[in-house]
């Protein structure tokens, strides 16, 4: 990344030399990305993130919002508001349900994908849950009805190995470099369904057309490092597994009146959503950050009104429970030493806000 | 700063309050103990956002150990800037601050402070006057504290803002306190202010009387109840916002009427006591409406711009017929009858209706038509001319003589002139008739009769009978 923000600061859309070196090496990271990924290099759209790549596709596939997609009632915001926004203006938008552990219903999926569909809308790995869905036998069943496919993958790069070309039809998939220990600010839209995308935005032609403006030579470098590099890392996995699972097993055994949110799914292996009765997650979330843990809840208090995440709603999970959401994700810089640290201080924090809560 | 610890709650606490639930579904509850002028004990509970529980754990910390009128004292601001939150989470703070304040008010009939010469309490109602009343005795160099008193609440009504004292004006009057930095408590009264004033105002209505809550309000629960609060926190006296002279007649203190005659609230006043009235000051006494809004405003007062209450407190900005139908007063549709009892047209319930009233009666007739009496029992409402509203004479009932005069000024409703009266004697306790001067139209039964000395001091009061 750092050649491309000193000395090779060309422009990678210029002819001279300068601009040369720095189309090389947009080059080099497009065909390192496409062969961590399994697609081909031309498939491969640098983007200024995930959202941004989630938006192109949402827009690329519906975007004068007529006609109708399918999608999920657990979709990152980068999705699910978009096509809100869409619905708004005339798409007809259909969610199918997922089960208590949050994976999609396929026969229900089945059915409600029909031929002549914009596209259909699935995150690959929830952000809320780290549920994985079963991709294969989506993509399947929509490339047998002939409807384009979108995966946002932004999540799922991290913890599952992903190769578009086991993928059938026309699927599209977004990642973003800052979940896998890359820069904020780069991302990818990938896959063979690229072709088919009308563009949103408009410019200079860069990228396909799709993400036209001057290419971030050092942020398309760096995310095809990570991405690379998150797809060969099938050890760090294993041990991102271990860990989640000695957390889960420790605190279930010490700590009363806790569950652990889609454990019966194949999940990232690093993510836990801790479901913790008479407690606020947002607040347990307070108080391990004064203990040095960066953790996060399943819910927010955005607007006044505690909303519980629209994750667990749709899995079934009430709102007093799915208000004591904790999300754990363990990655790069976690250490078999801060587990039970972790354990330690969630242990601690319960206690006092569990005596609070019973004080009402 | 903040001890999680202190979360719980302490059982047979001497202080208990609750907060939130509505807007954004937090809840906090604070419980204390108290023993002398001290708070030994506080207890937070909460479910809430981060900064309602840090908040809530924050004034139990800041409470225990702490003098009750320091705990008095803690205001959002403060808690804000302990905690180091935004501005945007003053709501959530507001929360816990809400529960701490109520936990005081709840304790305070079981404290008994220190007898202070110096203190005065100062009733607030988040309004304009009571502001400057509070600023003026602090500027006086009395040891000043607040004291709101929650009335009512009645979420059906249209307008529950209005209300009086209001979540939004008990706030206001604690931020004020909070601003110049003195204690405010908050007092809890609605469960009695209901049995006190409200059930006998619906009662009364059912009876076909017009009733007067403010005067039963300040003669019969009220002011009692902020002089009880005075003597627990050592106060020898309560300063109010009205505009009210306090006189003697030899040993009696008597309410007089103000200096501008305008605003003069004396009426208001008619039926205290004055064993309360000798604990009263009224800071206002000299001053008009004008002068006390301009100090408000110079000196930056939020309530210097609140809208001033002139329907009866609880009505919430509300009807009063939609009122009393909210309150179990089961009122029917009945004929308007004339006094030969001829029926003339129909309402759709007679309680609603007072002597005098002309509008909303739907009747055609030759002459004006005014509202004579009303018989809820019967279901009519009586109409006739306005020389059938004329009376030269009016009966009394419940009536309070603190000097025997025989010759008074008789005020009969809030805004009408007072008229000359020979006051004489009627059998049974408590009654006595007013001999008129002139005649007076549309008296009503139920409206308080306040009586006056030539100087202008409330000699005594009575209530109007149906006679």
């Amino acid at each position: 990344m750092e050649p491309f923000l000193r000395e090779r600061f060309g422009n990678a859309s210029e002819p001279h030399w300068a601009g040369r070196e720095a189309r090389a090496g947009l080059t080099d990271a497009r065909r390192r990305a496409a062969g961590a990924l399994g697609c081909r290099a031309r498939d491969i759209v640098f983007t200024g993130g995930g959202s941004e790549a989630d938006n192109i596709a949402v827009l690329g596939r519906c975007g004068a919002a007529q006609g109708r997609v399918v999608s999920s009632p657990i979709e990152h915001p980068a999705v699910g508001r978009a096509l809100a926004a869409l619905a708004e203006r005339g798409l007809e938008v259909v969610l199918a349900p997922v089960d208590a552990e949050g994976v999609l219903d396929l026969e229900a999926l089945a059915d409600l994908v029909r031929p002549g569909d914009r596209a259909c809308f699935v995150i690959w790995a929830n952000n809320v849950t780290g549920v994985v869905q079963p991709v294969s036998a989506i993509a399947e069943l929509c490339a047998e009805r002939g409807v384009p496919l979108h995966l946002d993958a932004v999540q799922a790069v991290a913890g599952v190995d992903v190769d578009l070309a086991a993928l059938p039809g026309e699927v599209t998939i977004a990642v973003a470099a800052h979940k896998l220990g890359g820069p904020k600010g780069a991302g990818l839209l990938a896959g063979p369904g690229i072709g088919s995308l009308c563009p949103c935005l408009h410019g200079g032609g860069q990228e396909r057309g799709l993400r036209p403006g001057t290419e971030d030579v050092a942020g398309a470098a760096a995310c095809a490092t990570v991405v690379e590099r998150a797809q060969t890392a099938e050890a760090h996995r294993s041990l991102l597994r271990e860990l989640r699972d000695q957390y889960e097993s420790t605190l279930g055994e010490r700590v009363e009146g806790v569950r652990f949110a889609s454990a019966g799914a194949e999940r990232l292996p690093g993510h836990s959503l801790t479901l913790l009765d008479g407690l606020r997650g947002d607040t347990l979330v307070a108080l391990l950050d004064r203990e040095g843990f960066a953790v996060a809840a399943g819910s927010a208090c955005s607007s006044g009104a505690s909303d519980p995440s629209h994750v667990l709603q749709a899995m079934g999970v009430d709102r007093e429970r799915a208000l004591g959401a904790l999300r754990i994700s363990l990655g790069d810089l976690s250490e078999p030493a801060h587990v039970p640290a972790l354990v330690d201080a969630v242990e601690r924090a319960v206690v006092p806000l569990r005596a609070a809560a019973a004080a009402l | 700063m903040t001890d999680f610890t202190l979360a719980g709650c302490i059982q047979a606490p001497d202080g208990d309050g609750a907060a939130g639930g509505s807007a954004c579904g937090d809840r906090v509850r604070i419980t204390l103990r108290v023993v002398g002028e001290q708070i030994v004990g506080a207890r937070f509970g909460a479910l809430a956002c981060p900064a309602a529980t840090a908040a809530a754990a924050w004034c139990a910390t800041r409470a225990q150990g702490r003098p009750f009128l320091a705990a008095a004292r803690l205001s959002v601001s403060d808690c804000l800037r302990d905690l180091e939150l935004e501005a945007a989470r003053a709501d959530c703070a507001l929360i816990a601050l809400d529960a701490l304040h109520a936990a005081l008010g709840d304790a305070l009939s079981r404290v008994a402070l220190a007898s202070a010469p110096e203190r005065v309490v100062v009733a607030m109602s988040g309004g304009v006057d009571s502001a400057v009343a509070l600023a003026r005795t602090h500027a006086s160099g009395a040891d000043a504290v607040g004291l709101t008193m929650r009335l009512w609440i009645d979420p059906a009504a249209p307008d529950a803002s209005r209300a009086c004292c209001s979540p939004d004006a008990v706030r206001r009057a604690r931020d004020l306190c909070h601003s110049l930095g003195l204690p405010h408590i908050t007092l809890d009264g609605r469960e009695a202010f209901r049995a006190a004033v409200v059930d006998p105002f619906v009662s009364a209505y059912a009876a076909g009387e017009t009733p007067n809550p403010c005067t039963r309000c300040n003669g019969s629960y009220r002011l009692d109840a902020m002089v009880g609060a005075a003597d627990a926190l050592g106060a020898p006296v309560l300063a109010t916002g009205h505009y009210a002279r306090r006189v003697r007649r030899g040993d009696v203190a008597l309410v007089a009427r103000a200096a501008d005659p305008a605003k003069d609230q004396s009426y208001m006043l008619a039926r205290v006591r004055p064993a309360v009235i000798e604990r009263l000051r009224f800071p206002l006494a000299a001053d008009t409406k004008d002068a006390v809004r301009a100090e408000a405003s110079s000196q930056g007062f939020a309530a210097a711009g609140v809208r001033e209450s002139q329907d009866v407190c609880f009505l919430g900005g509300g009807d009063l017929r939609g009122f009393l139908v909210r309150h179990g007063f089961d009122d029917e549709a009945g004929d308007i009858v004339d006094e030969t009892g001829a029926v003339l047209g129909h309402h759709a319930g007679a309680a609603a209706f007072t002597p005098g009233q002309r509008r909303g009666l739907g009747v055609a007739a030759a002459a004006p038509l005014y509202v004579l009496r009303t018989e809820p029992a019967r279901g009519v409402v009586v109409v006739g001319g306005s020389e059938r509203l004329q009376r030269g004479q009016v009966d009394l009932r419940e009536t309070v003589l603190h000097l025997p005069l025989r010759r008074v000024e008789a005020k009969l409703r809030a805004r009408s002139p007072a008229v000359g009266a020979t006051i004489e004697p009627l059998t049974g306790p408590g009654r006595l008739r007013l001999l008129l001067d002139e005649p007076v139209s549309a008296i009503a039964p139920g409206q308080t009769a306040a009586l006056y000395d030539a100087d202008g001091a409330v000699v005594g009061s009575g209530i109007i009978d149906a006679g």
